[in-house]
């Protein structure tokens, strides 16, 4: 990377022009870099009635680098509006420098002409980790029951987040073949059934992109059994861990002490007061609907 | 420089003019400008901190070296002596790129915030539905934020702060308190009208409006009559006296009031007759709390573009 090879370098141009002469027009075949050297051009833009300057540049200013190196057109038309001096680096000009350069420098180069490049593309890019979480994100706050016509709800949502359409409506697919959406009609639209399951669904991918257990997938069969007996158990029912304990032993659900502990810090339960505790309605119902719909989240239907 | 694997090459936020090119091996990087889960790696040949070498800039990322690298250090005295024994015109491009660079980031910064907006009012809006007051939890809009729409938390906050400049929340510890959900719900709805519909909302008021709309308002606040099926009864008759009073002298008229009746946010007691005199009707009628959210909204809503790229 310490390339400083001496090579035949081409010079630029340097010309006088008299106002009014066009230093660049926007159709021109060859890229060059145009230094003002004295006096002052404008970009403008002919093809408007009456044309438009764009900007004006002064002794020192410079246009046609993104041309140059990074092929981007130039949009505009560059006149004298003085009498001015300019200096032309040509396509040869520059890429004789750029040999005679060390290859770090040539890289700094690249890297900032790239760097801008990258920015505008990710600009016109969703900024969004995970297409499909970004949906369900988006479809489980629609109101449910209602029928929303297809396009115009693929229409809003790339318009929050930049998506691109055909993906959108794969995802639409992947949401309906899950049961989570239902797509139907001539003129499609979708209806959310159960917003919940959207919810369920966006935490499930997290877990999966994190590479972390999703918590209501990794019961055991007496903790789901535990589950499923709370869910039909009075919320405002509030007792000690040996009363619970003792609850479900009633109910022939063998529960440990570990058992316990795994499900309170799963939040099932509510410390009401001092030691007593009671089921959290909300959190049962979350897993209870994930153990439910455990095929539909997995996707394996 | 060598590194062994395991040793780190430097911290994020170290001034430096330097920069680093990969020669062998491979490093991770982390800094709070990278927000993918995973560290980004430099192999052979990547280069590292060129703002460093350039501007003097702190260090981009934490570098560590994940296996035994090789590393070259180009220091800024070295590009300085380059530059000038070339001709000035190269210095005036590398200049020219830097420049570029900035503005670039700038752009995508604002651009960035303004896009990030709508995405956030809609899930703000959806919250506060969800939980059914007037109160959504900071941090569960920025999580969801970041969900769908990649939005940073500090680009999330950067938008409560905006909002709360145009009073339409207050930030507190750690919660958002929302003056009103509906207006939440009809800022989200005046954008996505503007963006897709490419045409100015019904929601957005002419002048005029919003001043007959104060006046309904001032006497909905002074009226001491129950409300008529959940909604504000004005007279026409003292609508018309205290337009003439608020409105400069201006008399109200059917034409004047026909816009709000058209879009529904004023109903008369009789169907209008756009051609007979404004006392075909005896009362109007209107929702005060939607009357006040619209309002609101035209305050709002001219403000908005600007505030957003401040």
């Amino acid at each position: 990377m310490n390339g400083n090879s001496r090579q035949q370098v081409i010079p630029p141009t340097h010309s006088s022009v008299k106002a009014g002469f066009v230093v660049y027009s926007h159709d021109d075949q060859e890229r060059k870099i145009i230094i003002l050297d004295k006096g002052e051009l404008a970009a403008v833009d002919n093809s408007l009635t009456p044309r438009k300057v764009h900007f004006t540049m002064q002794p020192g200013d410079l246009v046609g680098v993104a041309a140059l190196l990074e092929r981007e057109p130039f949009r505009y038309d560059l006149e004298a509006t003085r009498d001015s001096e300019i200096t032309v680096v040509g396509e040869d000009c520059m890429e004789s420098e750029l040999k005679s350069i060390p290859l770090w420098l040539l890289a700094v180069i690249r890297e900032l002409s790239a760097r801008n490049r990258q920015r505008k593309e990710a600009l016109r890019r969703s900024r969004a980790a995970n297409s499909l979480v970004s949906l369900s994100e988006f479809c489980r706050h629609l109101k449910k029951g209602e029928p929303y016509p297809l396009e115009s709800l693929v229409q809003e949502f790339c318009w929050q987040t930049k998506a691109c359409a055909p993906e959108v409506k794969e995802d639409l697919k992947a949401l309906s073949r899950r049961k989570f959406v239902e797509i139907a009609g001539m003129d499609p639209v979708v209806t959310v059934t159960q917003p919940e399951l959207l919810e369920l669904f966006v935490d499930y991918l997290e877990s999966e992109a994190q590479e972390k257990p999703w918590p209501p997938l990794q019961l055991t069969l007496n903790q789901k059994k535990a589950l499923v007996r709370l869910s039909i158990t009075e919320s405002d029912l509030s007792q000690d861990p040996p009363a619970w304990l003792a609850f479900f032993q009633k109910n022939n659900i063998a529960l440990t002490a570990a058992d316990w502990i795994k499900m309170q810090g799963l939040g099932w339960f509510i410390n009401s007061k001092g030691n007593l505790f009671a089921p959290d309605s909300k959190k049962i119902e979350y897993f209870l609907l994930a153990l439910r719909y455990d095929i539909n989240l997995r996707g394996v239907l | 420089m060598k590194l062994s694997a395991g040793d780190f090459l430097c911290l994020e936020g170290d001034f430096a003019s330097s920069l680093y090119i990969v020669i062998s091996g491979t490093l991770s990087g982390t800094g709070s400008a990278h927000t993918a889960a995973t560290p980004r790696l430099f192999e052979p040949g990547d280069i590292i901190d060129v703002f460093s070498l350039l501007e003097h800039a702190p260090r981009e990322y934490t570098l560590k070296a994940e296996e035994d690298c090789e590393i070259q250090v180009v220091e800024h005295e070295q590009l300085k002596a380059i530059l000038d024994e070339k001709p000035s015109w190269l210095r005036s491009i590398i200049e020219f790129l830097i420049r570029r660079n900035h503005i670039g980031e700038e752009n995508a910064r604002k651009s960035n915030q303004v896009q990030a907006l709508p995405s956030l009012l809609y899930l703000l809006s959806g919250i506060l539905k969800e939980q059914g007051g007037n109160t959504a939890p900071m941090a569960t809009v920025s999580a969801r934020a970041a969900r769908m729409n990649g939005t940073r938390p500090e680009e999330c906050h950067k938008l409560f702060k905006v909002l709360q400049e145009l009073g339409v929340l207050k930030i507190q510890e750690n919660s958002l308190q929302v003056q009103s959900p509906e207006l939440v719900h009809l800022l989200y709805e005046t954008l996505r009208y503007r963006a897709l519909e490419q045409k100015i909302s019904p929601n957005i008021l002419s002048m005029t409006d919003q001043m007959v709309l104060t006046v309904f308002i001032r006497l909905s606040q002074r009226s001491k009559d129950p409300l008529r099926n959940g909604l504000s009864a004005i007279s026409t008759a003292d609508l018309k006296k205290e337009s003439k009073k608020s409105m400069h002298g201006m008399t109200l008229t059917t034409r004047t009031i026909g816009a709000l009746v058209e879009k529904g946010i004023l109903t008369p007691s009789t169907s209008l007759d756009f051609h007979q005199p404004l006392d075909q009707a005896e009362f109007f009628f209107g929702d005060f709390d939607r009357i006040m959210d619209l309002l609101e909204l035209n305050r709002i809503f001219p403000l908005l573009d600007k505030k957003l790229v401040e």
